[in-house]
Order: structure tokens, then C-alpha cells, then sequence
């Protein structure tokens, strides 16, 4: 096949690689800031507040290269999918980030704060769960890989779980009062932790989109109609 | 005296999410000003286009686009038998427009080109005046009318008037390129066709004269069903309601790959032919 566009290709290449850093990056963040938390160290949560810099800086990168594509190459079909996916996915990994940034801030005002170890491991096991959503979904990406982006909405519902039941948690803390105001903070991590996964999810939407051209939110046991692009 | 009343509330139209925004302009009802049937087109033994069946939506506007050689421009010579002026060319299959095909021996092509007139590639305004250039053609098909009326009517229609009233007289040359094809897009309004075929009527003009000919497309299309053969794929993106990729065999005969709403075909087009094309991936 001849490509007549090869220039423009590349240029969606080089924003996918774009996306691909931020999302390197935001994994990194998501990662140390919680593990901030677990260890209670103040300086590695300083280290993430200060990360979220790249990411921001690598999103503003993508904007302005998209805002140039789009009007310069003016692209359809599948290419034109792609550069959606693009922006709304950048946007969803630079949130990401800022929820990094969030849990590290919080780690930074709660540092003289008795701690409990069962919100902890809560915590500790919502990152396992979000962290690899957030690879699985940009290898759906980089694979084009319809399947694997339709499992993300069932790889979040652990952690939707453990969000919504966070609160029983903090409610046994009511006895000690420092201790209740670090439980309370904690559900701000949690719902931090959640939003991350539903960003990954987003993102898997935005996959299945370039790949069926079917706009859609996964709802439950979404399939893409048969014959869809 | 000024009175200050309430102001009034500018309530934004409210948009159905229902009806897919393509067709939102179209007629209420879908209806067809003219089908293609089995056609083929043939040059001598040489075959253009085979096998085309189409419909062209009733005041709309579709978009003939497709690599060169792959027989647009002949599709579109044949649907007003334009093309029988070519010698050696013959048409097979049907062209259906108001029930008659169009091929048959009682269809007059004088009269049919009559009703389905044409603008072609390059502005071609006869060496008279303008006011001459759009009259012609109601003067040469007798039409008994008030040729000052129609003359305005057409070039208003054309969004012409305002440049020209005052120099009616002038020669269709004094005008610019763009001018000039409006000019002749009023002479085919002129004879009051109910379908206009284009043959890239843009594509001598420069950008600005293009945009203008295209909003010029969209306000036609409320009178008119329009028919257009664009080398442009943005310019059929941005003008038409519907869109027909045409792509040419090893024989190079043209034939049509898909058909459908300019909005979907260049969202989701259906065949990775089209997706090819369009992005530039054609090979």
C-alpha cells in the first residue's frame, strides 16, 4: 500500500508516544504517592507533588501539537478517531496526575496524624488494582486491542467496591479523633484511587471507539454491533 | 420616546438529539430526484464506469469523490447525456428521473438538459454581456416571461446581483473568475432546472471565490437538487449532505465503493477501501 500521508502519520505516532510518556509517568506518580502514604514519607510525597510538572508539561505538549494537526491535516475516519482518542485520553491521564499530586498533598498535611492499618491496606490494595488499569488500558491502545479494553470496566469494580465501603472504615476510627481526621482525609485518597480507575476506563472507551466507531460508555456487557468499523 | 421593557430572553433553539445532524437540513420526507439503474458507461469498447446504482436524495447534495480515472466526471456527463456529444460514447443501464429513463428514445436531451443543467470545471460565460449570458438560455427555449425579472431572479439566486446590477451591460468577461462561475450557475438557474450537476466547479477558482461558490451550494440546495463532482475530499466534507466514493478496477472501469451521508462516511466510513482513500492510505 502507498502511504500519500506520511508526514501526518508520523506526527499521530508522535502523539501517541506522547500519550504513552504521560501515561509512564502517571503510573510512577500514582505509585510512589500512595507508597508515600504507606511509609510516611514526606519527602517522597514532595517528589510527587513536584512530578506533576512533567505530566502537565507533557499534556500542554500534546495540546499544542494537536491543535496544529487538526488544522493543518484536517483528519478523517479513523485518523480523525484517533486524534479524539488523543485528547481525551491525554486529558484523562493528566487528571491522573493531578490525583497523584492530590494524595501526595495530603500525605504532606496529615504527617502528625495517627494512622490505621486497615484503611491502609484498603488503600494499598485499591493501587493494585487502578495502577495495572491504566497499563492495560494503553495496551489496549498501542495493541488495538478491542478485548482487552472492553475488560476494563470489570477490573474496576473492586476498587468502585472498596471505595464505596471505605466509609465503614472510617466510621471505626470515630473513637480517637486524630485518628478520625486522618480517616476522613483517607477517604479522599480512596475516592482519588477510584477516579483513577474510571479514568482508565474512559480511556478503554476511547479505544473502542478508534476501533468500532461507536460512541459509547461501557455500560454493562457493552458489545460492539456486529460489522462496526 | 424609548421604552425599556423586559428584555427579551433569547431561548436557544432546543436541538432533538433524535435526528442525526446530517439530516437535519434535508426534507421531511426522503424522496429521490434521480437513480442510476445497472448504469455502465463506455467509451468505444472501453468500459468507464460499471454498474452503478445510486440515488440522488431530492434537494440535496451529494458528492461525487474518488481517485482520477475513475470515471466521476463520465458518471455525471451521463446523467444529463451530456456525454452523447462524445463521439463513441454509450450508456448502458438506466437513469431513472421522474420515472422515465432518461436513455429512452423518446427522452428529447435538448429538454432533459434543460431540467438537469450543468456548471462545469472552468467558468465558461459566452463573450456577451452579463445580462445577455443569463437570459440566453430562456431567450433560445422560448420562454415566454419577463426576461428583466428572471435575469435578476437567477443572479440573485447565484448571490451575483449586488456585484453586477449596475453593469448588467458589461461583457461576462469584465467579471472575476469567481464572479464569472457564479455568473454561469445563474445562467443554469436560469432555465429553471430542477437538478444542477457540477464538474469541479471550484477547482480554477481561489479559496475565497471556492468558499463563496460553496455557502453559494447550500442556499441552491433549498430549490435544487445538486449533483457534485469534487477532486477536493474537504470540500466534499465541508459542502455536501451525502457522499459517493468512486474507485477504479485493474480494467480501470470506475465503480461505486460506498455511498452515504458525508458525515458518517468520514467519521466511519464502511469499506476499508474508502478508509484508504480518505486517509490517505490509497495505494
Amino acid at each position: 500500500m502507498t502511504e500519500f500521508r506520511s508526514l501526518f502519520h508520523s506526527e499521530l505516532n508522535q502523539l501517541e508516544v506522547l500519550l504513552l510518556d504521560m501515561s509512564e509517568l502517571a503510573e510512577v506518580q500514582i505509585n510512589n504517592a500512595v507508597e508515600a502514604l504507606l511509609q510516611g514519607d514526606a519527602e517522597l510525597a514532595h517528589q510527587v507533588v513536584l512530578g506533576d510538572r512533567e505530566i502537565d508539561r507533557l499534556y500542554v505538549e500534546v495540546e499544542r501539537r494537536w491543535h496544529e494537526v487538526m488544522a493543518r491535516q484536517t483528519p478523517v475516519a479513523s485518523d480523525l478517531r484517533l486524534m479524539s482518542l488523543i485528547l481525551q485520553a491525554g486529558h484523562s491521564l493528566e487528571r491522573m496526575g493531578d490525583q497523584a499530586s492530590n494524595i501526595a498533598k495530603i500525605v504532606e498535611a496529615t504527617s502528625t496524624l495517627p494512622t490505621n492499618r486497615t484503611i491502609l491496606l484498603h488503600i494499598r490494595e485499591m493501587r493494585s488494582i487502578v495502577v495495572p488499569m491504566v497499563e492495560t488500558a494503553m495496551e489496549a491502545l498501542v495493541k488495538r486491542d478491542l478485548n482487552l479494553a472492553l475488560r476494563l470496566p470489570e477490573l474496576d469494580d473492586p476498587a468502585d467496591w472498596l471505595n464505596r465501603n471505605m466509609w465503614k472504615e472510617v466510621a471505626a476510627c470515630a473513637s480517637n479523633p486524630e485518628m478520625l481526621e486522618w480517616a476522613v482525609h483517607m477517604m479522599l485518597v480512596s475516592r482519588a484511587l477510584e477516579r483513577v480507575g474510571d479514568r482508565a476506563v474512559d480511556i478503554g472507551e476511547q479505544v473502542a471507539f478508534l476501533l468500532t466507531g461507536e460512541q459509547h460508555e461501557f455500560p454493562e456487557g457493552w458489545v460492539p454491533a456486529p460489522g462496526s468499523a | 420616546m424609548t421604552t425599556v421593557g423586559k428584555p427579551e430572553v433569547n431561548e436557544k433553539k432546543r436541538v432533538d438529539l433524535n435526528v442525526p445532524m446530517e439530516t437535519t437540513t434535508g426534507p421531511a420526507l426522503e424522496t429521490f430526484a434521480m437513480e442510476a439503474v445497472g448504469l455502465s458507461a463506455y467509451y468505444g469498447e472501453f468500459r468507464a464506469v460499471r454498474d452503478v446504482n445510486l440515488s440522488f436524495r431530492d434537494r440535496q447534495i451529494t458528492a461525487l469523490i474518488g481517485p482520477s480515472g475513475c470515471g466521476k466526471t463520465t458518471l455525471l456527463r451521463t446523467l444529463n447525456r451530456m456525454n452523447d456529444l462524445v463521439q463513441g460514447a454509450r450508456a448502458e443501464g438506466e437513469v431513472r428521473f421522474h420515472g422515465q429513463n432518461i436513455f429512452d428514445a423518446s427522452v428529447d436531451p435538448v429538454e432533459l438538459r434543460k431540467r438537469v443543467g450543468m456548471v462545469f470545471q472552468k467558468p465558461n460565460p459566452f463573450p456577451k454581456t452579463i445580462y445577455q449570458n443569463v437570459a440566453w438560455g430562456a431567450r433560445i427555449n422560448g420562454m415566454k416571461q419577463d426576461l428583466d425579472a428572471l435575469v435578476e431572479h437567477s443572479l440573485r439566486q447565484a448571490a451575483l446581483w449586488d456585484e453586477v446590477k449596475d453593469k448588467l451591460d458589461e461583457s461576462g468577461y469584465s467579471l472575476s473568475g469567481g464572479q464569472q462561475q457564479r455568473l454561469c450557475i445563474a445562467r443554469a438557474i436560469a432555465v429553471k432546472p430542477e437538478i444542477i450537476l457540477m464538474d469541479e466547479p471550484t477547482s480554477a477558482l481561489d479559496p475565497v471565490a471556492t468558499l463563496r461558490i460553496e455557502e453559494l451550494i447550500q442556499e441552491l440546495k433549498v430549490n435544487y437538487t445538486i449533483i457534485i463532482v469534487t477532486h477536493n475530499m474537504q470540500q466534499a466534507a465541508r459542502a455536501s449532505d451525502h457522499t459517493v466514493f468512486l474507485n477504479m478496477d485493474s480494467d480501470r472501469a470506475g465503480y461505486v465503493v460506498e455511498s452515504g451521508t458525508t458525515g458518517t462516511l468520514f467519521t466511519r466510513p464502511a469499506r476499508q477501501e474508502t478508509e484508504d482513500y480518505i486517509t490517505g492510505r490509497f495505494g
